[in-house]
């Protein structure tokens, strides 16, 4: 690719200013950083979207730089998977730019971007063997037979099911199913990956599974990816960045850390982890502290919880330093490895997450409790 | 008959238990004798297509083939099996070249469609033949079309015939696969819409469109009344000639009855034989 752009310049060819800077290697993207529109490998400008009057999503503008992995993660109907479908060409955008690799590709049709996908329902063709189904882009593509063949047979090594290359795909399992999905959109080497919420169909050891060896190709391949999911889970454990959506708009984008552990409003509060989200005024009741916003967020494992009752003190409780009140044990569920407690704080229901450190930690329901918040990471809610 | 019940594994079906070993289940002593009581006609034409005389004895008197040797080398009934033929697998080839896209368009792009149609294909069984061929013949018989006389009247009535039949078992096949998604996934590999087509949707609906064909097939090479009203010996298809010739000897229809059982059952087994080809293929691995 570089070599392709280098010549081209030379010869006095002059591609798009954009194009000649992102098609270098990645070698020289340090150079270039101080200019963030070369970097980008994927660049989203003002995309909108209409269903009749009803807006899907507006005015959405990102930049994803090469071999990224992005996430977008929201409910159902936040429009997360119109905007990849509308990337993939799939759905005609009502306004905006996409750019890839400085070049745009807004009114191409799907079989010319460059793209490739995966669905949340594999999407296999069902009259073909797993060979004939990833060697389908290629075929497409005019690729000759012996390359073909090697080439599928490397991206199926790639997703470990070499051995399955002659099954039909309802002779495989789910999981098989999304694998083979998977090579069959890595073979034709595609600029952007876009997957479709492609593990929401799986088991969840399954889903654990694929998440990690799908995460692990990316890497190797430095493949930009976007994906699409409601699991905040997935998100959290998969991505570089995620861009968490709500109602059509990028509410907050940033990596796993900052969106879990510093939502910017109640939305993203609500989405990620198990926020209490409090008005500030109760908030100032239960703290005794001033807040400068309306709402703030407390995370459910940054409070925590010690019995005021000498006789149930039987194990070691750690000491906590902060704000804090009284408060009621009104429900406890056993989650596994993490307790979450409903403790009733004057008006107030808080959840509290702990770590289920063994038997004589577990607090009785109805039991009541020295409550402590660490006052460091309570949020302050923009909205 | 649905024809999905083909793509079903056979493995799935239960045996019931035995009752004794030399002792058939009632059940099968049930599906034995509905069996003889469809076959017995049948069986009964084969043996006066076979018999030298069959009178006053219970048994006929003698075997022979000669009367389907004859009926086989008459002119008559070569041209009446060939114009049956012709109209039958043009109508076939009309109905499939027009339906398929039609199903197509009315599973993926316009639903709505798909409602229109299952009213649409009610009206051949809602139209009795003869009332719908007398308005054929007040229409075709002159004005700027006059067709009647001719194979193509027919041949366009048995495409209205064969739609239901056709419509449904296409639709029926395009309901089992997710036809979006396909479509979707084969444009994003690089194939035009065209082509992903013909390559992803056509080859899983085949199974459907076959037995589309067979079905309508058989059920058009027996349709008389049609044949007989809008063309009649004008252009003598099979009905029409077994109708005309049934003063003959009887010896002489029932074999062409016969022959024409065995064309349409050799047509039944290619296809199911084709159907369970391509199920055997993807089981075998």
């Amino acid at each position: 690719m570089t070599n392709v752009t280098v010549n081209l310049s030379e010869h006095g060819v002059v591609p798009l200013a954009n194009s000649t800077a992102v098609q270098r290697d990645s070698s020289d993207s340090e150079a270039l950083s101080d200019s963030a529109e070369s970097a980008a490998h994927l660049r989203l400008e003002g995309l909108t979207k209409r269903f009749g009057e009803t807006p899907v999503f507006s005015n959405i503008s990102a930049e994803i730089a090469k071999g990224e992995f992005v996430t977008l993660l929201g409910p159902s109907g936040c429009g997360k998977s119109t905007l990849l479908r509308s990337i993939a060409g799939l759905t005609q955008l009502n306004e905006g730019r996409i750019v890839v690799n400085g070049e745009e590709i807004t009114s191409l049709p799907p079989q010319r971007r460059g793209v490739g996908m995966v669905f949340q329902h594999y999407a296999l063709f069902p009259n073909m063997r797993v060979a004939d189904n990833v060697a389908f882009g290629l075929r497409m593509q005019k690729v000759p037979p012996e390359e073909r063949q090697q080439r599928v047979e490397n991206v199926l090594r790639l997703v470990e099911l070499n051995d399955h290359a002659n099954k039909f795909p309802h002779q495989l399992s789910g999981g098989q199913c999304q694998r083979v999905a998977l090579a069959r959109a890595l073979v034709v080497e595609p600029r952007i990956l876009l997957m479709d919420e492609p593990l929401s169909a799986l088991d969840a050891r399954i889903r654990r599974h694929l998440r990690e060896q799908i995460r692990d190709i990316q890497k190797t391949l430095d493949l930009t990816t976007l994906f699409v999911t409601h699991d905040q889970e997935e998100a959290l454990m998969m991505s570089d960045r995620i861009f968490l959506m709500h109602d059509g708009r990028i509410l907050q984008q940033g990596d796993a850390e900052e969106l879990y552990t510093r939502p910017r409003g109640h939305h993203a509060a609500g989405f990620m982890g198990n926020y209490n989200v409090l008005l500030a005024d109760q908030a100032r009741s239960l703290l005794g502290e001033g807040f400068n916003t309306s709402r703030v967020a407390l995370r459910p494992e940054a409070i925590y919880l010690e019995p005021t009752e000498k006789e149930e003190r039987r194990g070691d409780w750690p000491i906590h330093s902060g704000p804090g009140c009284q408060g009621v044990i009104r429900r406890r569920q056993l989650l596994g490895n993490i307790v979450r407690y409903a403790v009733q704080c004057g008006e107030v229901v808080l959840s509290v997450d702990a770590l289920n450190r063994g038997n004589r930690h577990l607090l009785a329901e109805g039991s009541e409790v020295m409550v402590t918040v660490d006052l460091d990471e309570v949020q302050e809610l923009e909205e | 008959m649905l024809p999905n019940d083909l793509t079903l594994p056979r493995a799935k079906i239960s045996r019931l238990p035995m009752l004794s070993r030399w002792w058939p289940s009632p059940y099968t002593l049930v599906v034995i004798s509905v069996f003889i009581l469809l076959a017995l006609p049948l069986v009964a034409t084969l043996g006066y297509a076979l018999a030298t005389s069959w009178g006053a004895t219970l048994v006929p008197e003698g075997l022979t083939l000669k009367w389907f040797l004859s009926l086989w080398s008459t002119p008559r009934f070569q041209w009446a099996f060939a114009r049956s033929m012709f109209v039958t697998v043009g109508a076939l080839a009309l109905s499939l070249i027009l339906v398929v896209p039609v199903a197509f368009l009315a599973h993926t792009r316009y639903p709505r469609l798909d409602a229109w149609m299952n009213g649409l294909i009610l009206v051949p069984f809602a139209v009795p033949p003869v009332v719908s061929s007398v308005g054929l013949l007040q229409l075709y018989a002159g004005g700027p079309l006059p067709l009647v006389g001719t194979p193509w009247i027919l041949m366009f009535t048995y495409v209205t015939i064969a739609l239901p039949f056709v419509y449904r078992s296409i639709a029926n096949s395009l309901r089992t696969i997710d036809v979006a998604s396909l479509m979707e996934a084969a444009q994003l590999l690089g194939a035009s819409p065209f082509k992903a087509f013909f390559l992803v949707i056509l080859p899983n609906i085949r199974i459907g469109v076959q037995i589309a064909i067979f079905l309508s097939f058989s059920f058009l090479v027996g349709e008389f009344v049609f044949a007989n009203m809008l063309v009649g010996t004008r252009y003598e298809t099979l009905q029409v000639y077994l109708n005309n010739i049934r003063g003959a000897s009887g010896h002489f229809t029932s074999a062409l009855v016969i022959t024409l059982f065995l064309f349409t059952l050799l047509l039944t087994w290619l296809g199911n034989r084709q159907a369970g080809h391509a199920l055997a293929k993807e089981v075998r691995l």
